[in-house]
């Protein structure tokens, strides 16, 4: 896939994920590949950026098993961002899906003018 | 790879990141490992998914580089910025760097233009005004001779020495704002770059 266009995409599942629910990476890594193919490593770079951004805070949590884990949560800033991005995404993707089906349509049409 | 080598490597890789920021990142990595081992991944799988240690360490540093610009602006940190951007790939060494080093030796060039205009003007001014008091001297220098000449060298003079001052002016404005757009840009770039699917 375009990967302009990937790099957006993450930003946004992130943010969705996390106005969901409070995650740590592996948890959003995890969720995120079971539907399309990432880089899990840089996850952790964009998480940075976000945190730095005032997107996202982090906090430390005891697991049931081993050390404790960090924690992101979605702040105020992240939230609007994260409508814009589903917005932008819905108006696209919508878009996109418009056009795909239409040429199909009109090529379906072409082969039974024949 | 296994874990070991891994982090062994992404250590070695952003051995020029100050010490808490690396050690920040690395553990961020750990804890992955640590929890993709819980789950019964073994460390070769999750190193695997993880990415080459070599473009990831190039994506962190160019976001460090980038957020260190942001933080403190000035000229040399957005070169920095620039340079580790361009260390992602041969696009970016001619997207980032080159018009990069164009706009700051254009941009350098008028900076020493303005500053000549003004001591020029300053220079000619002074002349000027001591050849009119002091008339014996040479100066070695062409300049205005008779009362309306002086007086035309003096205002010829004064007028190079504004019109300097205004150009540096409208260069710090430029400046800026073109220090702005190219975080802008080189934000945007880094969005492309990190994009890139695993090899």
């Amino acid at each position: 896939m375009n990967a302009q266009f990937k790099k957006g995409v993450l930003e946004l599942c992130v943010l969705v994920l996390l106005d969901r629910k409070d995650c740590y990476g592996y948890e959003m890594v995890d969720e995120i590949s079971k539907n399309i193919s990432i880089s899990e490593g840089t996850i952790y770079p964009l998480l940075k950026r976000l945190r730095k951004d005032k997107m996202v805070i982090s906090y430390l949590k005891e697991s049931q098993d081993g050390p404790p884990r960090k924690y992101y949560q979605i702040t105020d800033v992240g939230k609007e961002k994260k409508e814009g991005l589903v917005a932008e995404w819905d108006e696209f993707s919508t878009g996109v899906n418009d056009l795909v089906h239409e040429k199909l349509m009109n090529n379906l049409g072409d082969i039974t003018d024949e | 790879m296994n874990k070991d080598e891994y982090i062994e490597e992404l250590n070695k890789l952003l051995k020029k990141l100050p010490k808490e920021e690396k050690a920040d990142i690395i553990s961020d990595y750990e804890e992955h490992f640590m929890i993709g081992i819980e789950k019964g991944r073994t460390e070769e799988e999750i190193s695997e998914a993880l990415g080459n240690p070599k473009n990831l360490a190039k994506q962190i540093k160019a976001e460090y580089m980038l957020r260190k610009a942001e933080d403190k602006q000035s000229a040399g940190s957005v070169f920095e910025a620039a340079l580790a951007a361009a260390g992602l790939g041969i696009f970016n060494l001619i997207f980032v760097a080159v018009p990069a080093m164009l706009l700051v030796a254009i941009l350098l060039t008028l900076f020493v233009l303005g500053g000549a205009m003004v001591f020029g003007g300053i220079y000619v001014t002074l002349v000027t005004v001591l050849k009119l008091i002091l008339p014996q001297y040479n100066f070695y220098i062409t300049t205005y001779n008779g009362v309306l000449g002086s007086l035309g060298g003096i205002l010829y003079g004064i007028g190079l020495t504004i019109l300097g001052l205004a150009l540096l002016a409208v260069l710090v404005y430029v400046t800026k704002w073109i220090y702005g757009l190219a975080l802008r840009y080189l934000k945007w770039n880094l969005r492309v770059i990190e994009g890139k699917k695993r090899s």
